[in-house]
């Protein structure tokens, strides 16, 4: 990593770590859709910048493709297409929210008391590697996309058909589900 | 550099706020946008501990959710659209056909 990157990557996490956090909050608590899909904007470009500075160039993009492309856009067709207005005056929240509320809170607090006991040390973190003979002809600490690749199609090609398989069941699920009963 | 506890922290703190927002909200799409927070709270793990072991594996399987995560979006707003068709509505406490 550049130098200078890996000087300020630290800070870099936490603002982004901030937005993420930030975007979340404001997709849960808005009342307009369209707010709240902002908020989920934010939080996963947030996260593609989180990648970042983890070093994992080629998902931070991947993410940027799949999300703020693919996924956002097709969240804002939805909410154009459901009439939001007449829902404007309904309660925003469950009656359970009380409830819900503090049994995360309860969660949360619990998950912070073992995060507490098991605190990790601050050992380095590891320079990427492949396995000998996979990284051949290849400096793996900057060319992330050929590692991952390789990594996949090495070692989980049988996942990585799976999901083709799941991608395609999902595209002929969603067109069976939204098309109207008389085509 | 990032240390470990501060991305499993971040990831902490974007899961329970995906889970509260399941939990409280009542429309059907906010609920859906919470979920894909979960996933990418579950993927920032993936990545930190791909970071930690130094192996490509963790980064894979972060690929691999993502594309599930498409797959799991298009359905459930396909699911959405069919809803507000059939009972004009997308709030969760007004869908209880199955409630006996």
């Amino acid at each position: 990593m550049d130098p200078l990157l890996a000087h300020i990557g630290h800070y870099l996490f936490h603002i982004f770590g901030l937005m993420a956090v930030g975007g979340a909050l404001a997709l849960v608590f808005s009342r307009n859709a369209i707010h709240s899909i902002v908020g989920f904007l934010l939080s996963m470009l947030a996260v593609a910048g989180c990648y970042l500075t983890l070093s994992a160039e080629f998902l931070a993009v991947a993410q940027l493709l799949v999300y703020a492309g693919g996924i956002v856009v097709l969240f804002l067709f939805v909410v154009m297409l459901v009439e939001m207005t007449r829902f404007k005056d309904k309660a925003l929240f469950q009656g359970q929210a009380t409830w819900a509320i503090a049994a995360t809170l309860a969660g949360a607090v619990a998950i912070i008391g073992v995060f507490w006991r098991t605190w990790f040390a601050a050992s380095a973190p590891q320079a990427l590697t492949l396995e000998p003979g996979l990284g051949e002809g290849l400096d793996v600490a900057t060319q992330n996309a050929q590692a991952v690749s390789r990594g996949i199609f090495a070692g989980y090609l049988l996942p990585f058909e799976i999901l083709s398989v799941i991608l395609l069941v999902a595209l002929v699920g969603a067109v069976v589900l939204a098309k109207t009963e008389r085509v | 550099m990032v240390s470990m506890n501060a991305v499993l922290f971040l990831s902490f703190l974007l899961f329970s706020v995906g889970v509260a927002g399941v939990l409280i909200r009542r429309n059907v799409l906010i609920i859906l946008m919470c979920v894909e927070v979960m996933l990418n709270a579950a993927n920032l793990n993936l990545v930190a501990f791909a970071r930690h072991s130094g192996t490509v594996a963790g980064q894979a399987f972060a690929l691999l959710v993502m594309g599930l995560a498409a797959a799991e979006v298009s359905i459930g707003l396909a699911l959405v659209v069919a809803l507000y068709r059939k009972k004009g509505s997308v709030q969760v406490d007004e869908i209880n056909l199955l409630k006996g």
